[in-house]
C-alpha cells in the first residue's frame, strides 16, 4: 500500500468573483499514476496547478484550504515557491520548449538551482533526463540544435525530460498528449508507466481510455466539485455515484 | 554554496533586479519632472512685467497738436519732449548723469507708450494724467530678483545711480507690476522688455493650418486607397515601403527637400507660413496615413460585407460605412501628427524662419517666424530677460500640446469602437 | 489673379452639377428614358470633369512660371549687354527687375535694366494671358466631352468612381513623390559637390573646415583654391562625433528605458502600468528643441560649474551634456517598444520556466528576452537612428569644433549641427560649401536609411516567430 504523498483538504479556488473548485478533498498517493477526468472546464487543470502553486502567476486567482505534500503545508504564505517547485514538476498541454539548445533546455532548470557546477556535471544531467524521457537515441548527436525544431512528440517528451532534470518528486501533467498524434501518445504513455517507479505522478486527461491504461488511481471532477475517487478499476467498472457512470459512459462531457 | 545560501542569493537578485525595473521608471518620471519644474519656474515671471508710475502732463508747448486731432496727425506727431519731461519728474535728478541713468530705467518704447495713451483720449492736451510706463529690460529683471546686486559696479548691468533711483521709487511706491501683454501681442524685439511671441503665434498657427489642409485629405483619401481599393501587386508593396520609410527619415532632410524644391526650384517666397506648412505637411503625411490604415483595418469585414450585400457599390461601402467608423482614429492619429509638427525647428530653419521678424503676419505669404523657432532665435540672446521670455514660449507651446494630446485620446477613448 | 481663377473654376463647375443633375432628370421624365445612374452622379461627372483637368492645368503652370520667365528675362538681359559673373549676380539683377515693376526700386536705373523691366512687364502679360486662355479652352473641351458622354446615357456612378478611384491612387503616389523629391534634392546639389570635391576626401578626410572653403568662381576653381578645399571637408570628425554623442545617449537610454519595458511589462499593477506608460512617453512628445534649450541653459552650465570645481575642464557644451539629455529624449522609443515586444512572448514560456522553479527575474533574464532579442534590438535600432537624426539638442547643446575626441567633456559636433550652421547665414548658391551640407543630407539619409530597414527585419523576424 502506498505511502500519501500529497493530499488536499477543502480546497477552495476562486477566480476573481468566479468560484472554480469547491471544498475539494483528495489524496494522492505516492509513486503512483493518478488520473483527473471529467468534461471540460471543470477544474481539473485548476486542481493539479495548486500543488506546485503556479496559481500564484494568475493575479484574480485567489486559493483557500490545505495542501500538505509529505505532511508539509504549501499553501503557507512563508513558504518559498522556487523551492517547491523543484519537488513539483509540470508538463503543460502545449508544448513549450524554450528557443534555446535542446541541451539548453534541460540544463536550465540544474543551473538555476545549483544542481550542476562544472560541464561534465550538467553533461551527464542532460544525458540521464533525456534517457529517461526516451529521448536521448534520437537527439544524442544534435543536442545544439534549438529544441524548438523537433516535432511535436518529441518536443514533449523534451518539456518531460526537463521537468525531470532537476529531480522532482512529483510530476503534474495537464492534458499532455492532447496535442499529440497516437503514435507520441503512445510513446508517452510507455514513458508514464517506466517513471511512475520514480516519480508520483497525476495526469489530467480528457481520454477515459488514456486514464485506464496508464493510472493506479482515478479521479472524477465535475462543475468544480470532486464526485468521486478511488481505485481506476472500479471507477471504469462500476463507479458508486451516478454523476460518475453517466460521464464513464458517455452520457455528457 | 549549501541550498540555503543559494536560495538567498536567488531571491536578494530578484530583488534588485525589481528595484532596478522600479528604480529606472522613477528616474524617468524624475527627469519630466525635473524639465517641467525647470521650464516653469524659470518661465512664470515673463507673465508680468515691471511698470513704473508716471504723472504724464500734455504740455501744448511742447506738443504741436490739438484737441481733436486725427490718428494719422497723432502718430506723426513727436512727443519725444513730452515723454521726457514728464519721465524726469519721476526723480529728483541733479546731475545730466543722473538724467540719463533715470531716462534709462525706462523702456525705449516709452514714448510710444504715451502716444498709444493720447491715441485712446485725443483731448489730453494741457492735462495730466497718470500712467504705468514700461520698465526697462534691467529695471524688469533686478525688480524680478533675477540680478544679484552685491556685485561691484562694473560687473552690474545697472550702475549705483539707478541702484539708488530703483531704491527711491520703490519706497514711494511708484514701481508695480502689470500683466504683460506684449508678450502676446508684439512681435520678436531687440529689447526683451518689448518681446512677444505675437509674430511666432500667428506663425504657427498659419502654418498648422496649411499642414492640415494639405495633409489630412491627401493622407485619408491615400490610406483609403492603400487599404480599401490597391491591388496587392509590387506597386503597392513599394508605395507602403516608402511611407515607412518617410516616417523614419529625420526631419532636417524634410528641411532640405524644402530647399531645394520649394525655394530655389519653385521659388516660394522664403521665411513665410506657406512653405512651412507645405513642409510640415509632408513630414506629416506618413504620421497621419499610419494610424489611419490602422483604423480602418480595425472595422471588421462585416461591416462592407453588410453594405455590399444591399446593393452598395464598393465605394458606397467605403465611404458611407467604413470610414465614418475609422474616423476616431483617425482623427486622434492626424492631431497627434499635427502635434508634432507644432513642436518641429529644424526644418523652420532650413527654410529661413531665423529672420529677425518684427511684424505681425498678415497673411500665410508674409515673413514670419514659429513658436518653436522663436525659441531658438532667443535662446541664443545673451539677456536675461530672454530667459523668462523663452521659458514661458515653452510653457505656451507644452499647453498647446499637452491640449491637443488630451483632445486626441479624449476622441479615441470615447468615440472608437472596441471590435471584441 | 489665380484665386480669382480658382473661385471662377469652382462656381462653374457648381453650376454645373446643379445643371447636370436637373437636366438629366428631366430629360429622363421627358423621353421616358431609364437612366443609368441616378441624376447627382450625372451632376457630379461634369463637375470632376469640369474642375479637375483645369485645376490640376493652373497648379502646374502656377509652379513652373515664375522659374521660366526669370530664365528668359535673365537671357534677354545677357544678350542686352547687362553682365554678371555668376547666378548671384544674376539673381540680384532679376531681384532688381521685378522691384522696378512693382515700382518699388529706388535706385539707378540704366537703360538695360529699364529695357528689362519692360520685358518682364511683357512677358508677365503674355503668360497671364495665355494662361486665362488656355484654362477656358481646357475647360470647354472637357465640358463639351462630358456632356456628349452624358447625352449617351453613360454609367455616371462608374464613371464617376473611375475617376475618384484615380484620384485616391495619385494621393499614394504623392509618398512616392516625396521619396523622390528628397532623392533629387539631396543628390542633385551632391553630385555638384562631388564633382568639386573627390568622393574618397569626403569619405575618409578628418578636417572638416567649411568656412576655409572660399572660391572666387564656382565654375572655375584655381589649383591653390581647390588644394585648400580637398582637406576641408572631410567627413570623419563628423561621424565621429555624431556616434560619440549617439554612443552616450544610448547609454543613458538603453539601461532605463529597457528596465523600465522590463518592470512594465512584467511587473507592474495595472494601475502603475496605467500611470507611468502615458508618463514616460511624454517624454518623446517634447519638442526637441526645448531639449536643447534645457542642455544649452541650465545642464551644459551645470556640468561645467561641477566639473570646474572637481579641478576638471569641462566646455560649456560639452558631449555629455548633449548626449544625456538626447539619451532623456530617446527613453520612450526604447521602454515602450521594449513593453510591447516583452508583452508578446507566449506566457506558456514563462510558465515553462516558473514550473521548473525559476524566480521571476531568472526567467525574464533567462527567458523572456532571449525569446524577445530581435524586436528589443529592432527598438535600439530605431531609436539609434533618431539619434544621429536629432538636430535641435545638438545644435543648442553641442558645439561646433569638428575634433576628433573620445573626452565627453569636450565639445564636438555633429552631421546634423553642420547641416544647419552651412545653410543658416548667407548662401553662396553654387559654392562647395552650400553643396557640402547636401551631401551631408545625402549621407545621414542613407544611414538612417539603412539602420531603419535592419530594424525592421529585426522586428518583422521577431512578430514571424510569434505571431
Amino acid at each position: 500500500m502506498s505511502d500519501i504523498k500529497i493530499k488536499s483538504k477543502n480546497l477552495n479556488v476562486y477566480y476573481g468573483d468566479k468560484q472554480a473548485l469547491f471544498d475539494v478533498n483528495l489524496d494522492l498517493n505516492e509513486k503512483e499514476v493518478t488520473a483527473l477526468i471529467g468534461p471540460s472546464g471543470c477544474g481539473k487543470s485548476t486542481f493539479i496547478r495548486c500543488i506546485n502553486r503556479m496559481n500564484d502567476v494568475i493575479d484574480i486567482c485567489k486559493v483557500e484550504g490545505n495542501i500538505e505534500i509529505d505532511g508539509v503545508e504549501i499553501n503557507d504564505k512563508e513558504l518559498d515557491v522556487v523551492s517547491l517547485r523543484e519537488r513539483v514538476g509540470m508538463v503543460f498541454q502545449k508544448p513549450n520548449p524554450f528557443p534555446k539548445s535542446i541541451y539548453d533546455n534541460i540544463s536550465y532548470g540544474p543551473k538555476i538551482h545549483g544542481k550542476g557546477e562544472t560541464k561534465s556535471e550538467l553533461d551527464e544531467i542532460v544525458e540521464n533526463s533525456l534517457k529517461k524521457a526516451a529521448l536521448w537515441e534520437e537527439v544524442k548527436d544534435r543536442l545544439n540544435e534549438p529544441g524548438t525544431g523537433l516535432s511535436g512528440g518529441q518536443q514533449q517528451r523534451l518539456c518531460i525530460a526537463r521537468a525531470i532534470s532537476v529531480n522532482p518528486e512529483v510530476i503534474l501533467m495537464d492534458e499532455p498528449c492532447s496535442a499529440l498524434d497516437p503514435i507520441a501518445t503512445a510513446k508517452i504513455e510507455e514513458l508514464i508507466d517506466e517513471l511512475k517507479k520514480t516519480y508520483t505522478i497525476v495526469i489530467v486527461t480528457h481520454s477515459m481510455a488514456q486514464a485506464v491504461r496508464v493510472s493506479q488511481k482515478t479521479g472524477f471532477f465535475h462543475l468544480g466539485k470532486l464526485i468521486e475517487v478511488g481505485k481506476t478499476e472500479k471507477i471504469f467498472k462500476n463507479p458508486d455515484n451516478k454523476m460518475t457512470q453517466d460521464y464513464i459512459t458517455g452520457r455528457f462531457g | 554554496m549549501t541550498k540555503e545560501q543559494r536560495l538567498k542569493k536567488r531571491h536578494s537578485s530578484e530583488k534588485r533586479f525589481r528595484f532596478y525595473g522600479l528604480a529606472s521608471i522613477f528616474v524617468a518620471l524624475l527627469f519630466v519632472l525635473i524639465l517641467v519644474n525647470n521650464i516653469f519656474s524659470k518661465g512664470s515671471s515673463a507673465f508680468m512685467k515691471t511698470a513704473i508710475d508716471v504723472e504724464v502732463f500734455f504740455d501744448p508747448e511742447l506738443l504741436e497738436l490739438k484737441n481733436g486731432a486725427n490718428e494719422e496727425e497723432i502718430l506723426e506727431a513727436d512727443f519725444y519732449d513730452v515723454t521726457i519731461e514728464s519721465l524726469l519728474k519721476v526723480y529728483p535728478a541733479n546731475t545730466l548723469e543722473e538724467e540719463n541713468a533715470l531716462i534709462d530705467l525706462f523702456t525705449t518704447d516709452a514714448e510710444i507708450e504715451i502716444k498709444k495713451a493720447f491715441l485712446e483720449d485725443n483731448t489730453l492736451i494741457g492735462k495730466k494724467i497718470n500712467l504705468e510706463i514700461s520698465a526697462s529690460d534691467d529695471i524688469d529683471q533686478l525688480h524680478k530678483g533675477n540680478y544679484p546686486r552685491d556685485l561691484p559696479e562694473d560687473r552690474r548691468r545697472i550702475s549705483n545711480i539707478q541702484l539708488k533711483i530703483y531704491d527711491n521709487l520703490i519706497e514711494n511706491k511708484k514701481i508695480i507690476k502689470n500683466f504683460n501683454n506684449y508678450f502676446f501681442t508684439n512681435g520678436d524685439s531687440r529689447d526683451p522688455e518689448l518681446a512677444g511671441i505675437g509674430g511666432a503665434l500667428v506663425g504657427s498657427f498659419y502654418s498648422i493650418i496649411i499642414c492640415l489642409l494639405l495633409a489630412f485629405p491627401v493622407a485619408v483619401l491615400a490610406s483609403i486607397y492603400l487599404e480599401e481599393f490597391a491591388p496587392k501587386n509590387k506597386i503597392t508593396d513599394f508605395i507602403e515601403i516608402n511611407i515607412n520609410n518617410l516616417a523614419a527619415v529625420p526631419s532636417i532632410v524634410y528641411g532640405l527637400l524644402a530647399l531645394q524644391i520649394l525655394l530655389a526650384t519653385i521659388q516660394l517666397p522664403r521665411s513665410t507660413p506657406l512653405v512651412a506648412g507645405i513642409t510640415l505637411a509632408l513630414m506629416t503625411l506618413p504620421r497621419i496615413i499610419i494610424p489611419c490604415r490602422a483604423s480602418l483595418k480595425a472595422v471588421p469585414p462585416s461591416i462592407r460585407e453588410g453594405a455590399l450585400a444591399v446593393g452598395a457599390s464598393k465605394f458606397q461601402s467605403v465611404f458611407h460605412h467604413v470610414v465614418p467608423l475609422a474616423l476616431p482614429g483617425t482623427l486622434s492619429g492626424t492631431i497627434i501628427g499635427l502635434a508634432q509638427a507644432l513642436g518641429e525647428t529644424a526644418p523652420l530653419i532650413l527654410i529661413g524662419m531665423v529672420a529677425f521678424v518684427v511684424d505681425i503676419p498678415s497673411t500665410p505669404i508674409d515673413p514670419s517666424s514659429s513658436l518653436p523657432v522663436q525659441v531658438y532665435l532667443w535662446s541664443e540672446s545673451a539677456e536675461r530677460g530672454f530667459v523668462e521670455k523663452t521659458s514661458a514660449t515653452i510653457m505656451m507651446l507644452l499647453s498647446f500640446l499637452i491640449v491637443m494630446n488630451f483632445v486626441a485620446v479624449y476622441l479615441r477613448q470615447k468615440f472608437e469602437k472596441r471590435w471584441n | 489673379m489665380n484665386f480669382v481663377l480658382i473661385f471662377l473654376i469652382t462656381i462653374f463647375s457648381l453650376s454645373l452639377f446643379f445643371y447636370g443633375r436637373s437636366k438629366t432628370k428631366s430629360i429622363s421624365i421627358q423621353k421616358n428614358i431609364k437612366l443609368n445612374a441616378l441624376p447627382k452622379f450625372y451632376g457630379y461627372y461634369l463637375v470632376l470633369w469640369c474642375s479637375i483637368p483645369a485645376l490640376v492645368f493652373l497648379t502646374v503652370w502656377s509652379l513652373f512660371e515664375p522659374v521660366i520667365i526669370k530664365s528668359i528675362i535673365i537671357e534677354t538681359a545677357a544678350n542686352q549687354g547687362a553682365v554678371f559673373n555668376d547666378k548671384n549676380e544674376a539673381n540680384l539683377i532679376y531681384e532688381k527687375i521685378k522691384a522696378i515693376h512693382l515700382g518699388t526700386y529706388f535706385g539707378d536705373i540704366d537703360s538695360i535694366l529699364k529695357e528689362s523691366a519692360i520685358s518682364y512687364a511683357k512677358f508677365l502679360n503674355l503668360f497671364t494671358n495665355s494662361k486665362i486662355v488656355l484654362i477656358f479652352a481646357i475647360i470647354i473641351a472637357s465640358v463639351i466631352y462630358s456632356l456628349k458622354k452624358i447625352k449617351n446615357n453613360n454609367k455616371a456612378r462608374d464613371d464617376v468612381e473611375v475617376i475618384l478611384k484615380g484620384l485616391l491612387f495619385a494621393s499614394s503616389l504623392i509618398a512616392i513623390l516625396t521619396t523622390l523629391g528628397i532623392i533629387f534634392s539631396l543628390l542633385f546639389e551632391s553630385i555638384k559637390f562631388f564633382s568639386v570635391i573627390n568622393i574618397f576626401d569626403y569619405l575618409f578626410g578628418t578636417n572638416w573646415s567649411p568656412q576655409r572653403a572660399f572660391v572666387s568662381d564656382a565654375s572655375a576653381i584655381t589649383a591653390e583654391e581647390y588644394a585648400e578645399l580637398k582637406d576641408a571637408f572631410g567627413f570623419i570628425p563628423l561621424i565621429a562625433g555624431t556616434s560619440f554623442i549617439a554612443f552616450i545617449a544610448m547609454l543613458v537610454a538603453v539601461p532605463i528605458g529597457l528596465f523600465s519595458g522590463i518592470y512594465m511589462a512584467e511587473y507592474a499593477s495595472i494601475k502603475v502600468r496605467r500611470v507611468s506608460k502615458p508618463i514616460i512617453e511624454i517624454l518623446a512628445g517634447i519638442p526637441t528643441v526645448v531639449y536643447g534649450f534645457f542642455a544649452a541653459l541650465t545642464v551644459g552650465p551645470f556640468f561645467r560649474q561641477v566639473g570646474e570645481s572637481l579641478g576638471l575642464t569641462v566646455s560649456s557644451e560639452s558631449a555629455l551634456a548633449a548626449g544625456l539629455i538626447m539619451g532623456i529624449m530617446i527613453i520612450p522609443y526604447i521602454s515602450s517598444l521594449s513593453d510591447d515586444v516583452i508583452n508578446s512572448v507566449p506566457q506558456s514560456l514563462r510558465d515553462g520556466s516558473y514550473a521548473i522553479g525559476a524566480t521571476k527575474s531568472e526567467t525574464i533574464k533567462q527567458v523572456v528576452i532571449p525569446a524577445a532579442l530581435p524586436g528589443i534590438i529592432g527598438s535600439v535600432l530605431l531609436a539609434v537612428s533618431r539619434a544621429i537624426g536629432e538636430t535641435m539638442i545638438v545644435v543648442m547643446a553641442a558645439g561646433l569644433a569638428a575634433n576628433l575626441t573620445i573626452n565627453p567633456l569636450e565639445s564636438t559636433t555633429t552631421i546634423t549641427t553642420q547641416i544647419v550652421m552651412i545653410l543658416v547665414g548667407d548662401q553662396e548658391f553654387d559654392s562647395p560649401k552650400t553643396q557640402s551640407a547636401f551631401a551631408l543630407g545625402l549621407t545621414l539619409f542613407i544611414a538612417t536609411l539603412v539602420l531603419n530597414y535592419i530594424a525592421q527585419r529585426a522586428v518583422k523576424k521577431y512578430r514571424e516567430k510569434y505571431d
